[in-house]
């Protein structure tokens, strides 16, 4: 009896696992709201002494974005505007290198963008506590053949000084 | 105890097998859908009345290739715009000859790639009617950027200034979602043909050709 009732516990689990299965793959494909993503986290510097902050962003896959420092006028840069926060001092932000990237239509055009994982660094003297630094993270995301009007991400630096 | 080990052996093997055909069936509709996907047909909704591919597929609404149907068999929206030199331009002006609306950006790479290309089959099939409007979307860029790229891809046809109405006509209540997006109007101001994102250089000439040859009535030659 106890034997049947677990074979039958198994069967409604395996049944339910496989509606759940079929379920997802009915489900519409998800579109990004935001094509880049902050990955917020605490950190930890010294109080009172030149320190830099990292602030990771992912660039969603397919995706592309320009650096901060595009190759032409026209093109929208990645740029974080923080604002100020108080027992905060912050120097001039820290931006990567951009990688080349060129269309296939348009082989010679070339493009400074970031892709995948990129780094943005904050020096900052602080005063000992728990600071927080609200921002925001400007970019303009490509595909392979398709732009996307600017966004803008929020962002929020959340750190200890000790 | 042998027979309910057998009873146990026969439902073990029972759960092996709807597993099995859980896992299968799995299998093929993932195949299958990866072959929707690359076959590339989306529906056009029967409301627009337009002929419609074969797909039991329904795209995400969102996506471009979606939103690249959402006028197809619609009669163009009317507009009246404003040129970089300030000078009233409205899609009826250009009654009775195919029109391709093309909307653009100053921050948008394939946009300007394909530019170049319409100034050349506006040159190409003018005899044919055609009449090429590029809609500046980012009119907060300013007339100076929007005059520099328009110079810089060597475009002659009118550009067109966008009031921020035309944009939610033709791309929905939050206007472009994406750019480049192109309607090929014909010469019953009918949406024959929709894009969005950069095609081939002869995709777009063969969408070209379709909206010359589309409409009641023979090539307008050149109005």
């Amino acid at each position: 009896m106890r034997l049947s009732l677990g074979v039958a516990g198994l069967l409604a689990f395996a049944a339910v696992g496989y509606a759940q299965q079929v379920g997802n793959l009915d489900a519409p494909p998800a579109k990004p709201k935001s094509y880049v993503v902050y990955a917020a986290e605490q950190q930890s510097v010294a109080a009172g002494k030149r320190s830099v902050l990292e602030l990771h962003f992912r660039v969603v896959d397919g995706f592309h974005v320009n650096s901060h420092t595009p190759k032409s006028e026209l093109l929208i840069p990645t740029r974080v505007e923080l604002q100020p926060a108080t027992g905060v001092k912050a120097d001039a932000i820290e931006y990567p290198a951009g990688t080349s990237y060129s269309f296939s239509f348009d082989p010679t055009e070339k493009l400074d963008v970031y892709s995948g994982d990129f780094t943005v660094k904050l020096p900052v003297v602080a005063e000992a506590g728990t600071h927080t630094v609200d921002g925001t993270l400007r970019y303009q995301a490509c595909d392979h053949a398709a732009c996307y009007p600017p966004k803008s991400l929020p962002v929020q630096v959340i750190f200890t000084a000790k | 105890m042998k027979r309910s080990g057998l009873v146990l052996s026969v439902m073990v093997v029972g759960v092996a097998l709807l597993l099995w055909a859980g896992w299968h069936n799995l299998r093929e509709r993932k195949l299958a859908m990866q072959q929707a996907q690359e076959n590339h047909v989306v529906l056009v909704p029967e409301k627009s009345g337009a002929a419609t591919s074969g797909s039991a597929m329904q795209p995400d609404p969102q996506s471009p290739e979606a939103e690249a149907t959402q006028m197809r068999g619609k009669v163009a929206p009317a507009f009246t715009l404003v040129t970089l030199d300030g000078k009233k331009v409205s899609l009826s002006d250009f009654k009775g000859r195919p029109v391709l609306v093309n909307f653009w950006a100053t921050w948008c790479g394939p946009c300007k790639v394909e530019m170049p290309w319409f100034e050349e089959f506006q040159k190409q099939y003018a005899s044919q009617g055609l009449e090429i409007l590029g809609l500046a979307d980012d009119v907060d860029a300013g007339k100076d950027a929007i005059a520099k790229v328009a110079q810089k891809t060597g475009v002659t046809y009118p550009i067109l200034l966008t009031d921020g109405k035309v944009q939610k006509a033709y791309g929905g209540p939050d206007g472009m979602d994406y750019l480049p997006m192109s309607f090929y109007v014909d010469k019953n101001g009918v949406v024959v043909e929709e894009t969005a994102g950069l095609g081939s250089k002869d995709e777009i000439e063969a969408h070209i050709k379709k909206v010359i040859a589309s409409g009641a009535t023979p090539a307008a030659g050149g109005q």
